[in-house]
């Protein structure tokens, strides 16, 4: 490129950077939307999912006497899933206890429980939840059902055993030992995935993606303005090669994209506490994202006939790939659909933000860089051949 | 009057032909009600991700799994880890090779769990220990039968006889919550109707504010000025048309959701009644955002962003009855939010006329404030050179 070639993309995108950041509409859709979603997703839903379990106040009633009763109540709420502040309560009252907030959960296990069990025949044992502790007692209703199978698991085997001929004395010692005597399966903590947002997080990733996506579009759909004030013909009359304009309109976009993207990690990952990770990293998914959606402009630029169409086929995709993404909710797909849908350029934005996130540098983001960097040049090889069809306007 | 009607009339004539809304008016918002009722009522007791050699082991927990109706996916160790980082999978669980061997030889197991970050992946990584509980069992009820003496074939046989002739003890949950109340009778897309038709008819309205600036801009309101048309006339229209615009879009939602999906609105009467009212509100807000703003894109931005951020704070992007209480009252200087609790009243309580006054009476306040500060902006607005 010549000496004078660079001026000219230099005062052209210096002109249009000028007038965009001029026009309030870029700071508008590039920071101020994004931020504010950011702030008040992160008010109404960011908080409810980082979340620990609580100990909780249970209250119990139980018939007196009865063994497995007890073992029962004492498996559940003594388990180390949930800590428990246990209350004996007479069944009747339990409800009301629930209702009005004086304890979590309660417990009723039926009078006759035991012996039903053992029999074989049907007990019900009657679970109270409330507003509190939802899911600190959808953990001991786990519990609870494991205890239960366990219990008719011996009953099972009792059974089984009387049938099969064996002494009346042993079927007992039989049902205690079918709960003991199999294997041990224990359930230790694997080693996770370091390469997790948090929720906070997650938002600010997913609304930069998105909002890139708008951003973007401030440069290259110029184009279609341009031709529609007849500005790009008289741009083309000057004594310069044409690829120019288009190329300083994709500059203009890529820069706008760039800060903007930047700005909103930056920001977002203050406000919201978050972090991530290695700057360096985290620049060059950055630099790689918006690549790939300032191509994907190219193709809006050259299919689109107007710039009212161009605009809305930028939201339709921005939206269609945000969401898709997770930008709003986390999506869940799996086999060929998932696959696709891990072709995502903002998709793969927000994974490498996991893995810089999870300490992952430079080597470790291959994948999603790969991912941007085709799409960017797949979309861009096809933004060459599509036929302008705008061309004659 | 005439003259208003036919004003308004092209203006929601204008808002159908324009082919761009296509897919945000009539689509985008039935694709929500279809994303949020499935996120919402799904059944699901949680899921899971499962990597592990294929075998005994690994469709014996699939199966416990899938009893306790939890959705299983199978997937290689590394795959699994990404969907749990990825939110994708509320648990992992990993089979090592040295389990799969112990399940063959009947000796003690260990199965690793990977529990992701959200708040259900507690309760789902319980559902996985009772399920690999209820595996232990059954090999458990094997080998006491072993120690009597009896072979594993005979045991198992007799097992399952003796499993068909047994009522297992079972567990009976009642939530006396009163969000589990508020919620229960609501069918799976009622929620998410109800949040899409208020975050829509907004949402609609401010980013249509633009063309308000654009008939101002190429000087479409001059002219009709130039016609025998007062000013009031004209304003009247313009305001009559941003209401029939918004509540064409209100309409469509609860028709099509209504024969899509199956939506149950209540009192059908009470709920459009609270549409339009909120529709109003709607139209009003779009007449000030059309007047006070100049540059066309810069309104359509904040239109958006306004629209988006309005609907989230007051409850049509995720229920209020989850808000925390200082968030939820805050969250009432929205119009969003006493539409939705109208509307809730309405869909779930058999809400009758004289129960949703309060929402009404403000939702009327909110319109007439609107209206008036707008009709007043879009008179000066177009003494104002643009």
């Amino acid at each position: 490129m010549r000496r004078t070639d660079m001026r000219q993309l230099w005062t052209m995108t210096a002109s249009d950077l000028r007038q965009r950041v001029r026009d309030k509409s870029v700071i508008i859709f590039a920071l101020l939307v994004p931020l504010a979603l950011m702030f008040v997703f992160n008010l109404t839903f960011g908080g409810a999912q980082d979340v620990t379990l609580e100990k909780i106040d249970v209250a119990v009633s139980m018939p007196d006497g009865d063994q497995l009763a007890a073992a029962l109540v004492a498996a559940a709420l003594d388990s180390e899933a949930v800590q428990v502040n246990r209350t004996a309560a007479p069944a009747d009252e339990i409800r009301g206890l629930v209702q009005s907030g004086e304890v979590a959960m309660g417990i009723v296990v039926p009078e006759g429980f035991g012996a039903a069990v053992t029999a074989g025949q049907e007990a019900v044992v009657d679970v109270v939840q409330g507003d509190q502790g939802e899911l600190e007692g959808a953990v001991v209703v786990a519990v609870l059902q494991s205890v239960l199978d366990r219990l008719a698991a011996g009953t099972v085997a009792a059974i089984a055993g009387g049938q099969l001929g064996l002494p009346h004395d042993q079927l007992a010692a039989l049902a205690q030992a079918a709960a003991t005597a199999g294997p041990q399966f224990t359930l230790t903590e694997g080693e996770a995935s370091t390469e997790q947002l948090s929720s906070s997080a997650t938002l600010v990733a997913g609304q930069a993606g998105l909002f890139l996506l708008f951003t973007v579009g401030f440069g290259v759909l110029g184009l279609l303005a341009e031709r529609e004030q007849g500005t790009l013909a008289r741009l083309r009359s000057m004594p310069m090669p044409p690829g120019l304009i288009v190329a300083a309109k994709g500059l203009v976009s890529y820069i706008l994209g760039v800060v903007a993207t930047t700005v909103l990690l930056v920001v977002g990952g203050r406000l919201f506490d978050v972090s991530f990770g290695s700057p360096p990293a985290v620049a060059v998914l950055v630099l790689c994202v918006v690549a790939a959606g300032v191509s994907l402009m190219f193709i809006i630029a050259r299919v689109a006939r107007t710039a009212e169409q161009a605009t809305v086929s930028q939201s339709i995709l921005a939206m269609v790939l945000g969401m898709s993404a997770g930008a709003f909710f986390p999506i869940t797909a799996g086999g060929a659909l998932g696959q696709l849908m891990d072709l995502n350029p903002i998709a793969a934005f927000m994974r490498g933000l996991g893995i810089t996130n999870g300490g992952g540098g430079i080597g470790d983001i291959g994948t999603p860089v790969l991912i941007m960097l085709g799409f960017a040049a797949l979309t861009a090889a096809a933004s060459r051949i599509v036929p302008d069809r705008g061309a004659d306007l | 009057m005439s003259t208003v009607g036919a004003i308004a009339g092209v203006e929601l004539r204008r808002f159908l032909k324009d082919r761009s809304n296509i897919f945000f008016v009539f689509v985008f918002p039935l694709l929500l009600v279809l994303l949020i009722g499935s996120a919402f009522g799904g059944s699901s007791g949680g899921r899971v991700a499962l990597a592990g050699p294929d075998g005994s082991l690994r469709s014996a927990l699939t199966a416990a799994l899938e009893d306790a109706q939890v959705d299983v996916n199978v997937v290689d160790a590394d795959h699994m880890r990404e969907l749990v980082a990825r939110g994708r999978a509320d648990v992992g669980v990993l089979l090592p090779d040295e389990a799969v061997a112990a399940d063959d030889d009947g000796s003690d197991l260990q199965l690793q769990v990977i529990p992701g970050a959200q708040a259900q992946s507690q309760v789902t990584a319980q559902r996985v220990h009772t399920a690999v509980q209820k595996l232990a069992t059954e090999q458990g009820q094997v080998a006491a039968l072993a120690t009597a003496g009896i072979d594993a074939d005979t045991a198992r046989a007799a097992l399952g006889s003796a499993a068909r002739m047994v009522s297992p003890p079972r567990l009976a949950v009642v939530n006396v919550s009163e969000i589990a109340q508020e919620f229960s009778g609501l069918g799976q897309f009622d929620y998410g109707a109800g949040s899409q038709v208020l975050l829509f008819v907004f949402l609609t309205s401010l980013a249509g504010s633009a063309t308000l600036i654009q008939a101002r801009r190429q000087g479409v309101i001059r002219r009709t000025l130039a016609a025998p048309v007062s000013t009031a006339q004209a304003v009247g229209g313009l305001a009559i048309g941003r209401l029939a615009i918004a509540a064409f879009q209100g309409a469509y939602i609860m028709a099509a959701s209504t024969l899509l999906f199956g939506v149950d609105w209540g009192n059908l009467a009470l709920a459009l009644l609270v549409m339009v009212t909120f529709a109003l509100v709607a139209a009003g807000a779009a007449m000030v955002l059309g007047s006070v703003l100049d540059n066309a894109a810069a309104a359509s931005g904040v239109g958006v962003g306004l629209g988006l951020v309005l609907a989230a704070l007051g409850g049509a992007m995720y229920p209020l009855e989850f808000f925390p209480d200082t968030l939820r009252t805050v969250a009432h200087v929205t119009p969003h939010a006493w539409a939705s609790e109208a509307l809730a009243e309405i869909q779930r309580h058999n809400g009758t006329l004289v129960d949703i006054l309060p929402q009404l009476g403000v939702l009327l306040a909110f319109a007439v404030v609107l209206l008036v500060l707008g009709s007043w902006t879009l008179r000066r607005s177009l003494a104002r050179a643009i």
